[in-house]
């Protein structure tokens, strides 16, 4: 393995000076893997030099593969998000990281990471590093909530269906079959992605292509709403999305261009959700409702970059136009009783984006540099506007509404400088303006000034100490209610996102790596959000917390690490009873701690054996209360985890190894809004019952590898 | 327990020690060492008193057992001493949403306590308009009710009804204290004023006139306390204004007024429930779905019924469309039996005139005027002329002035150079806030507030008939385009009524109160309001039926008009066997109706059932006792406020 990654090292290296990656860092995402180096003076670099005179190209087949049986506990299956598979018992994975060379450079690289498991990933690269390369790729990811959700509710493709013998109730309590037609549904998704990668990089270009495709299926809860009522829905997910990108980019002396494409299609196998309703129609004859699933839509990018560098200083410029687009056809506005004509068949709905950005950077001075920055972003709504029939949850027609355009122009300023004092001093100031203009919201505008800056201050090799202040205000033109809705807003209301705010926060770290076995860090971090215009709504924020973490290495075999981290999040909200002035009040407390725990011992019975054992506690909880006088506190919504994660390596022999995994995890989670109700507790909601967790689960799994 | 009375204020301070000197400083507030000399606001005691001003300086809270200090005063702010009874009511509110979503919110009554010649609790009266009440007990547990900290609770002072030992009498006064026990009450429940009910009662008082405040009913009519959940007071009031009631049910604003001084006045819109909803919609069972999708508690109510819906539907009118139209009779004059007018439709928020005719703008539902001839004796036929312009062609005008004719008015000789009245009235179309086709499906008719003119022979003049009541002073009950008679449309009850409901409407001389067969105006008017006429026997006159000023206006020389003696265009009352009863007689017999009263009447020269000439000779001499500034005048005799 050491000498694989050696090889890889060298050949990049040639290419790339490990100055010009940290370079690259400094330079945005799309622009990465390469292309944010300076080429300065490279003509006069020996590159021969550095090649690594020590290395030698094995052509050997190198890497191992692995097969694994397990045993897990499924009988909860969040536990699944844990050990990567939810099914119960015994489960079965391989494992691969397989390296084929030959003495041209060409390449192959196999890996598999518990494949089999809908947690597992798998890839094939091969190429010629440096020059080309293709690579194959799958990933399955799964989400793992409940599969205890009661639902009387069956699947048919579309449509939610109740049992033919269903009694329909005004209330759940009247649902005579209710208690006996539920049944445990799963609520989980899980994704499947294909990716296909391949560049070719030349002397003064680079090409990239990529393509994925990626499923989602499973289930997830949804909201069947007639009028009042409503039922909680196992809904069936199955979609899909596929993301094509192209990339070319050239580069010279001082500078480098390229240009970004993607294209994007979301499809939606479901185009619409219809439910049996379970309750007695209020009005009329609703024994049925609808609702429009995610529409299929695509998109397409094209950006442009543009980088030069000189003398120390460099000027990045990008722009961008993105278009998305959505013509999936209307359903009619009910289904319920003659449907109000639709003024057009589909949405034909068209957003525009435009982002430009231009950068600076530029060492002035041996002890002094700058940056300087402007951000442009226009969402532009080109959708037709009409007026459109709303009807109530399926219920009734209430008039007319148009389609808002919700357009949006950002703009965004920054200037900011580093000053070093000395060796072990620097201070790195900036400010920031960013300006919005909105339609279609309360306000027209908003704007927000931040400055910041931390000073960093190195006493000794061993010992770092930083300092990050940051203040923030925020305002904007008059504050304007919108009256498309029916019920406005209270005049005092004034939504987070578009509310006069000072922010400021702070946070302090230490770092200490003075020595090869032990080192530490520790911050502390505060920060508090005034709404200073809310007199209803969110009024103020105030988080505090502090990490600290160590790693020890107690000898050559036996290294500890720690960590324990904490943050208090508290707020405050104003709300009126009577629409008026504030008359209630609500803090929502919400606090977190993580605690883990690490020790690794190695090269046990002459150097075969590898012991490791990881803990994590982690328990996060919110605590809400509203008062009016009278003071009531929500219930309980917290989750609390302990998980352990040991193995066992054993290297039988030179080309067998064994390793034996356990993982136990005990998980307690609760939230008030369903803990301890049965399907039927709220007369007008069809709930899926207590949702909660608590359960001790295992994973013991053994896997034998062999060394190529 | 005994009533305790301070006596520290009667000490001889001149042979106190200085330190019990400091104390009774504080205590009494004198620096004179007078005994007994009252401290702030200071003065002698009050024995002048007309109103009582109760004022709660605090509630001390002490192991849950609250003292209540409060000063009592009088109009002139002079300290009231010596009160001999009270009683104290103390209550908890739960706010809005508290014992479930959607529910209002509630009171919950803990006790009431009284004291006269003993005390529940204990009573101090500090001898200077100052007086400390502490309850028997602590409020917790207190009628099943648990005290919480930080409720808004109330503490209601009942006193008055009785009178000072010295005989000066005390008003029934009732006064309400909120307060909590951490710092500001943080919500109230104040839906309703008083004021709002006494514009159509007067002074109510309840439970041998002891209560008169709505703050003091809603703490014992509230769930736990009443045996009945219908006499909890939202659906009590609401139960007992569903019969004869004089406006329309669907206005909630009638009593819910629109007073930003009650911090809940839009209560009623905001948290709809089925108690309070159901008390009017009584053919509704919620939880059961009979007459409403079944609902089992107040959670949903609002999803439907938000604010906005349940005052469009409750408003009891749609004043904004109703604001865009206006008539007005420009020119009116008698010739001969002819009356010509000429009448303006216009929209007064826009101020533009419709220029097209009556009969051609579709809004209009119908539009009539009526007309009589004779203001200086209440006219002159039995039904005046009438005239529907909304089917007429008018005879000229152009721009929105257009001109009309009403032929063959009845005008008796030697009243050619009176005067008439005229009177526009009409219903409109109108779709949401905006006037509408009458075709249209969409469209509702609204009743417009009919309007009159006075006018000679020449023009329309600024007076006419005697005005002796008002549209305004009728409207302090009645909705006057509610009016359930005449499609609501002649509402004009100041000068339209009268034109028809005159003299020439006979009454039945066999009928024990003939006046109350009349229709005559003013003989309907006060039979009708005193419940005496056989049709509508149910009327139960919501105020003090001697209160004349609840409907009279006072004259040019401020005096009511009520006040004798009579105007002399009043005619006597005429009976269908021809014969007549005099004026003044027939107004005051109408309610008097007793034997005695009429042999005094008979007696001062009223005549009953006589000959017209005898009726109007003049003979009554009732004003020489009850005329206006008279020994007996009728506007001291009746409880005229």
């Amino acid at each position: 393995m050491k000498t694989h990654i050696m090889n890889t090292l060298a050949q990049h290296t040639i290419k790339m000076s490990l100055v010009a990656i940290a370079m690259t860092s400094v330079f945005s995402p799309a622009i990465a893997d390469g292309y944010g180096l300076a080429q300065v003076n490279r003509t006069s670099l020996k590159l021969d030099k550095w090649q690594c005179k020590r290395c030698k190209i094995s052509t050997d087949t190198q890497g191992s593969i692995g097969a694994g049986l397990a045993y897990n506990d499924g009988s909860d299956p969040r536990f699944g998000n844990t050990s990567g598979t939810d099914k119960d018992g015994l489960v079965g994975h391989l494992d691969a990281d397989v390296t084929l060379k030959n003495e041209s450079g060409y390449r192959t690289e196999i890996t598999a990471n518990k494949l089999g498991y809908d947690n597992g990933s798998a890839t094939l690269t091969t190429g010629k590093p440096g020059q080309y390369e293709v690579a194959f790729g799958y990933r399955g990811i799964a989400n793992y909530d409940t599969n205890r959700a009661l639902t009387p509710y069956m699947v048919k493709r579309d449509a939610m269906l109740l049992p033919e013998d269903w009694q329909t109730g005004a209330t759940t309590g009247q649902m005579v079959s209710l208690i006996d037609s539920v049944k445990q549904a799963e609520l989980m998704t899980q994704r499947d992605s294909l990716t296909l990668d391949a560049h070719y990089k030349g002397d003064f270009y680079k090409a990239e292509l990529d393509y994925q495709h990626q499923e989602r299926s499973g289930q997830g809860a949804f909201s069947g709403n007639l009028l009042t009522n409503s039922a909680m829905l196992a809904q069936p997910i199955d979609d899909s999305i596929d993301n094509l990108g192209a990339k070319i980019y050239f580069n010279g002396d001082g500078w480098l261009a390229g240009i970004n494409t993607m294209l994007s299609q979301y499809k939606n196998d479901h185009d619409a959700l219809s439910w049996d309703s379970a309750f007695s129609p209020t009005f009329g004859a609703a024994y049925s409702g609808q609702s429009a699933t995610a529409p299929d839509n695509k998109a397409y990018r094209i950006a442009g970059n543009a980088q030069f560098s000189d003398n120390g200083q460099q000027i990045l410029m990008h722009t961008g136009f993105s278009r998305f687009t959505q013509e999936q056809t209307f359903l009619p506005a009910t289904i319920n009783g003659p449907s109000p004509d639709l003024p057009s068949a589909n949405l034909d709905g068209q957003v525009d984006m435009i982002e430009m950005t231009i950068k600076y950077s530029g060492r002035i001075t041996s002890e002094l540099s700058l940056r300087a920055s402007y951000d442009y972003k226009d969402r532009d709504n080109k959708t037709e506007i009409h007026d459109y029939p709303q009807v109530i949850t399926d219920s009734y027609f209430s008039g007319t509404a148009t389609n808002p355009e919700y357009d949006r122009t950002r703009q965004k300023a920054k200037l900011a400088a580093k000053y070093r004092f000395s060796r072990n001093v620097y201070l790195d100031v900036g400010y920031e303006y960013d300006h919005n203009n909105y339609s279609d919201l309360d306000r027209e505008t908003l704007h927000e000034s931040s400055l910041y800056g931390h000073l960093s201050y190195r006493p000794s090799h061993a010992w770092s100490f930083r300092f990050k202040a940051k203040a923030q205000d925020r305002s904007g033109s008059e504050y304007k209610p919108v009256s498309r809705t029916d019920s406005p807003s209270n005049p005092l209301l004034r939504k987070t996102y578009l509310a006069d705010r000072e922010h400021q926060e702070y946070k302090l770290s230490a770092n200490y790596t003075g020595s090869a076995l032990f080192s530490a860090s520790a911050s502390l971090h505060i920060s508090q959000d005034d709404y200073t215009d809310t007199q209803i709504g969110l009024t103020d924020i105030d988080t505090s917390g502090y990490d600290i973490s160590g790693q020890y290495r107690v000898n050559e075999d036996l290294s500890l690490n720690a960590f324990l981290n904490q943050d208090w999040r508290d707020s405050e909200q104003a709300g009126s009873s009577n629409f008026s002035t504030p008359n209630w009040y609500t803090t929502a407390d919400e606090q977190s701690t993580v605690v883990g725990l690490g020790i690794l011992y190695q090269n046990l019975l002459d150097k075969t054996l590898s012991l490791g054992v990881d803990y994590n506690y982690s328990d996060g909880q919110s605590d809400t209360q509203v008062s009016q006088g009278l003071t009531t506190p929500y219930g309980a919504y917290f989750s609390t985890s302990h998980n352990v994660n040991a193995f066992a390596d054993y290297q039988m022999s030179e080309s067998i190894a064994l390793r034996f995994d356990w993982i136990f995890e005990q998980y307690q989670d609760a939230d008030w809004s369903n803990q301890g109700m049965s399907v039927d507790s709220i007369p007008n909601v069809l709930i899926f019952g207590d949702l909660s967790h608590d359960y001790n689960a295992h994973y013991f799994g053994v896997t034998l590898s062999y060394s190529l | 327990m005994k009533l305790i009375t301070n006596l520290i204020c009667v000490f001889d301070v001149k042979n106190a020690a200085a330190l019990i000197l400091a104390v009774l400083l504080t205590a009494c507030g004198g620096d004179d060492g007078e005994p007994g000399n009252p401290g702030e606001p200071g003065g002698p005691p009050a024995t002048d008193i007309s109103s009582l001003n109760v004022e709660v300086d605090e509630v001390i809270f002490t192991h849950g057992v609250a003292t209540v200090n409060y000063s009592v005063n009088n109009q002139d702010d002079e300290p009231v001493v010596g009160i001999p009874s009270s009683t104290y009511i103390a209550a908890q509110l739960l706010p809005q949403g508290f014992t479930n979503a959607g529910n209002t919110s509630q009171w919950q009554y803990f006790t009431s306590e009284s004291c006269t010649s003993s005390c529940t609790g204990e009573l101090v009266d500090h001898k200077n308009g100052k007086y400390s009440y502490t309850f028997s007990a602590a409020f917790d547990g207190m009628n099943e009710m648990s005290y919480m900290p930080g409720a808004t609770q109330r503490i209601v002072i009942k006193i008055g009804g009785d009178s000072l030992p010295d005989g000066t009498a005390l008003p029934t006064t009732n006064q309400n204290f909120d307060w909590q026990d951490s710092g500001e009450v943080a919500y109230t429940r104040n839906l309703i004023s008083m004021e709002t009910c006494n514009t159509c009662h007067n002074d109510l008082a309840f439970h041998g006139s002891k209560y008169n405040e709505i703050e003091t009913c809603v703490t014992c009519h509230s769930e736990g306390k009443v045996s009945s959940n219908d006499n909890i007071f939202p659906q009590m009031i609401h139960g007992k204004h569903l019969t004869g009631f004089p406006g329309s049910l669907a206005d909630c604003q009638t009593c819910h007024v629109n007073d930003e001084t009650l911090t809940e006045n839009m209560n009623w819109a905001r948290v709809p429930g089925m108690e309070a909803c159901g008390s009017c919609h009584t053919d509704i069972n919620f939880p059961a779905g009979e007459g409403h999708p079944a609902q089992v508690d107040n959670s949903n109510c609002v999803a439907c019924h938000n604010p906005d819906w349940t005052m469009s539907v409750h408003d009891g009118g749609n004043d904004e469309a109703l604001a865009q139209f206006n008539a007005q009779i420009t020119a009116a004059s008698l010739s001969g039996t002819t009356v010509t007018f000429s009448i303006k439709l216009s929209n007064p928020e826009s101020g533009e005139v419709y220029t097209d005719s009556a009969d051609k703008l579709n809004f209009i539902s119908r539009l009539g005027v009526e007309t009589n001839w004779g203001t200086s004796f209440d006219y002159s036929s039995n039904s005046a002329k009438r005239l529907t312009i909304s089917s007429e062609t008018p005879d000229s005008g152009a721009d929105g002035i257009y001109t009309y004719q009403v032929t063959g008015l009845t005008i008796p000789t030697g009243s050619e150079t009176d005067r008439g009245a005229i009177v526009i009235k009409g219903s409109i179309c109108a779709n949401g806030n905006q006037l509408a086709d009458c075709e249209m499906e969409t469209s509702t008719v609204l009743v417009l507030q009919a309007s009159h003119q006075f006018f000679d022979t020449t023009n329309i003049t600024a007076t006419g008939r005697r005005v002796v009541v008002t549209n305004e002073t009728c409207s302090t009950c009645h909705v006057l385009t509610q009016l359930k008679k005449h499609s609501g449309e002649r509402n004009d009850a100041e000068a339209q009524c009268q034109l028809c409901h005159n003299n020439f409407k006979t009454a039945d001389e066999t009928a024990q109160n003939p006046q109350a067969t009349s229709s005559d105006y003013k003989h309907l008017a006060h039979t009708l309001h005193a419940g005496m006429r056989s049709n509508y026997a149910d009327i139960k006159y919501p105020g003090d039926i001697g209160n004349c000023a609840q409907c009279h206006i006072e004259d040019e020389d401020s005096v009511l008009t009520a006040a004798l003696p009579l105007d002399s265009a009043v005619q006597p009352l005429m009976l269908n066997d021809g014969s007549f009863t005099s004026p003044t007689a027939a107004i005051c017999s109408a309610c008097h109706t007793s034997d005695s009263a009429k042999n005094h009447m008979t007696q001062q020269g009223a005549v009953f059932m006589g000959t017209e000439e005898d009726a109007t000779s003049g003979t009554e001499s009732c004003a020489t006792c009850h005329g206006q500034g008279a020994t007996a005048d009728v506007l001291t005799v009746h409880p005229i406020k």
